[in-house]
């Protein structure tokens, strides 16, 4: 089975890692970039594959050169193969629409070049834009099968199909089995798990491990970068030119109001007011 | 590669390089046809007006968000008149098995028109199906019959539940109509907008206002900002309709009056079997779930627990015990965590305890916040609480804005006592009384 997984590099929005100007604007420079954490599902989920059936996986990601740092990452952590990175000036300010058709180029270029690919991964959204919309349009242009939202998968290699679960949001949540042939796009669902059901899978894990930690210090040497001409793309139709949508202002999360006065209560003083609150809810002596 | 086996054609009024190699010789100095210019569909001055509305169903049901939004829709485009003076139309549009009667409902919801395909392969979602027919739908294709009401190449506006399956056809449909996307947008308005932006005015350093303009407000960045987002044409390349996936529980819907006129228009097109490819081989409706509403208390963790997530989870469970009718809340932050839950408490660390904005909302008579640091997202959960407890280390914490009472300590120290008062029926706690382990035996 060959993948190939997309990640992005994020802001690190963990407590503490984040920086704010003084109007409230996230300060982009100053805030570490990390692996996008839905990313690393999509990963878990190519490693799984490469433990049960085999094969190769590939990174790629979209964005400046420091992003080779998130595909080291990604070989760090998940055990990727090597990385693409398609990096150009001509792609800043990319919306998804440009982002989808850029990614599709490296796909395609990928397929054509490099190996024939039998499923892409993408996680579900970046936790700086948080559109969700990537992977999907990202499929659109590559107009293969799509299963999204996949907490749980398998694949049957002989057959050359993949069958997945799928979470359904609607007023009632349900859980979708769905069977598709390869080549297909899997997005998957913040809820995946990857599973490893048996001592050989797990040994093969380990062992993947292993053999990851020389490949990763050495990450350049698997690093191939690819601008704007390696892809055949006019520079007309990718970054801000070719973005539909602009983001038109940004305003920090208003401080929550309310009409409320919080009255401070010290617990060392028997917090009394709070106890006389609670009280007439007590549940009856003995239950 | 696979590549794209159906060989329709390209709809008439692409402005897509159409495969022939040099047609246009001097647009750029790269080999012809680039990738990218094969899936460019947007016209160059069209015509376009309505709104459109996708209407999610389930089981045979309009879901909420879709009668959520048809309300919204109705607001603004009855505003779109006053501010315009142009009658345009609300434009529902469904699919799936037998969806005549569901068109109708969204009728009496606020649309229109209410445009339907009927195929009993669309019983449920599926990405290659759905997203063609929105497709054919929105750019006027299809008999005479089923557009003959529309004068205008495609809509202006375009609206989807921010669902997981509403979310990826919004995705899918503006790609495919070579437009942009605002997704999970809390607010929606339409007005003017000066812009500057050199790709959008065509020359640098010139301001124009363009008219009519869908605001899509959203929070990104992790919920850490609110961006407002615009759809805009370039100079050369439409970039309509202006499209926005709207997050459940925005809006409210309208009153349904089943004496609102509109036209029901049924939808034709020829689907291939290949398009079919994703097949569904069951389903299940997931547990109910837990409904945190209608209860006297609420005691709602949060990530002051990390210390220890599973003795933090245990003393809000105590404190839940010690009331006659509470139950157990958690904040998003807790359900995104990689906290190790052991296996007794693990189970109140899903989704289905979540308040919040994208959780459920709670009006308790007493909400009591534990470690919960209080984001805007949460207090939209919680802020109809008659009252509200927040026990935080923090003086600062936002949670603080909107609590009644703020016990500053740890709710490792604070909870067991709040426990052990609720229990002895105590008012008054004396700290000697806590250290000897009260005076009531549970």
């Amino acid at each position: 089975m060959r993948s190939i997984v997309l990640t992005k590099g994020v802001p690190d929005f963990s407590e503490g890692a984040v920086s704010f100007d003084e109007d409230g604007h996230l300060e982009r420079g100053k805030t570490p970039t990390v692996m996008n954490p839905n990313d690393e599902l999509a990963l878990e989920a190519a490693l799984q594959t490469k433990v049960r059936h085999g094969g190769h996986v590939s990174g790629i990601s979209m964005g400046p050169p420091g992003y080779a740092d998130v595909l080291q990452d990604a070989m760090a952590s998940v055990y990727t193969d090597d990385s693409y990175l398609l990096s150009d000036r001509e792609l800043a300010a990319s919306d998804t629409w440009a982002t989808a058709i850029t990614l599709s180029a490296g796909l395609e270029k990928y397929d054509e070049e490099v190996a024939d690919v039998d499923i892409v991964f993408a996680g579900f959204k970046t936790a700086d834009g948080e559109t969700g919309q990537t992977g999907p349009q990202t499929c659109w242009a590559l107009d293969w099968p799509i299963v999204t939202h996949v907490v749980a998968l398998d694949i049957d290699p002989e057959e050359r199909t993949l069958r997945a679960k799928r979470l359904v949001e609607g007023d009632v949540d349900e859980i979708e089995t769905v069977e598709v042939p390869l080549p297909c796009f899997v997005v998957t669902d913040p809820e995946f798990e990857p599973t490893y059901r048996t001592a050989s899978h797990r040994l093969t894990h380990k062992e993947l491990r292993a053999e990851t930690e020389e490949r990763a210090a050495e990450h350049d040497d698997h690093l191939t970068t690819w601008d704007h001409t390696d892809l055949n793309l006019d520079p007309d139709y990718i970054g801000l030119d070719g973005s539909p949508t602009i983001v038109s202002s940004v305003d920090p999360i208003p401080k929550a109001s309310s009409d409320r006065e919080a009255t401070m209560l010290d617990p060392e003083d028997g917090m009394g007011e709070v106890l006389e609150e609670m009280q007439p809810y007590a549940a009856e002596a003995g239950e | 590669m696979t590549t794209n086996d159906d060989s329709e054609p390209e709809p008439d009024e692409t402005e897509s390089d159409d495969g022939e190699p040099n047609e246009t010789e001097s647009d750029d100095g790269l080999s012809h046809p680039t990738r990218d210019k094969k899936h460019v569909r947007a016209l160059t001055d069209g015509d376009y007006a309505d709104m459109w509305v996708f209407c999610e169903t389930q089981g045979g049901e309009l879901l909420e968000v879709s009668k959520e939004m048809l309300g919204k829709a109705r607001a603004l485009m009855d505003q779109f008149e006053e501010d315009y003076g142009d009658e345009e139309d609300v434009v529902a549009f469904l699919m799936g098995d037998d969806c005549e009667g569901l068109a109708e409902e969204c009728i009496a919801y606020g649309a229109d028109v209410a445009v339907y395909h009927d195929d009993e392969r669309l019983e449920r979602f599926l990405h290659k199906p759905y997203t063609e027919i929105a497709a054919h739908m929105a750019r006027g294709e299809g008999t005479v019959e089923s557009t003959d009401w529309r004068e205008y190449d495609e809509p202006r506006y375009i609206l989807f539940p921010a669902t997981n399956n509403g979310r990826d056809l919004s995705a899918k449909v503006q790609a495919e109509l070579d437009s942009g996307l605002a997704s999970d947008c809390s607010d929606l308005f339409i007005e003017e907008n000066e812009v500057s932006n050199p790709v959008k005015t065509g020359e640098p350093g010139v301001k124009k206002t363009v008219e009519k303009v869908l605001h899509m407000k959203r929070p990104d960045f992790s919920g850490f900002e609110y961006s407002t987002i615009l759809c805009l044409d370039n100079p050369d390349r439409d970039f309509h309709p202006q499209g926005a996936s709207v997050i459940p529980g925005s809006f409210e819907p309208l009153e349904p009056d089943s004496d609102r006129e509109g036209l029901v228009v049924e939808h034709e097109m020829d689907i291939p079997d290949d398009w079919f490819r994703v097949e569904i081989t069951d389903y299940d409706r997931l547990e109910a779930g837990i409904d945190l509403t209608g209860h006297d208390v609420i005691v709602c963790l949060g990530r002051g627990i990390a210390d220890d997530p599973t003795a933090g989870m245990e003393l809000g469970l105590d404190l839940v015990d010690a009331f006659e009718d509470a139950e157990l809340g958690i904040t998003r932050g807790i359900v995104t965590s990689s906290y190790q839950f052991e296996g007794h408490v693990e189970a109140y660390s899903k989704e289905e305890r979540q308040i919040g904005e994208t959780g459920q909302v709670v009006a308790p008579d007493l909400y009591i916040a534990a470690g919960v640091s209080g984001a805007v997202q949460h207090k939209v959960g919680m802020d109809e609480s008659d009252t509200v407890v927040a026990i935080n280390t923090d003086t600062d914490a936002r949670i603080g804005d909107f609590s009644d009472y703020f016990i500053e300590g740890d709710l490792f120290e604070v909870l067991p006592r709040l426990t052990a008062a609720v229990e002895a029926g105590e008012t008054a706690l004396e700290p000697e009384a806590v250290a000897d382990g009260g005076d009531d035996d549970d």
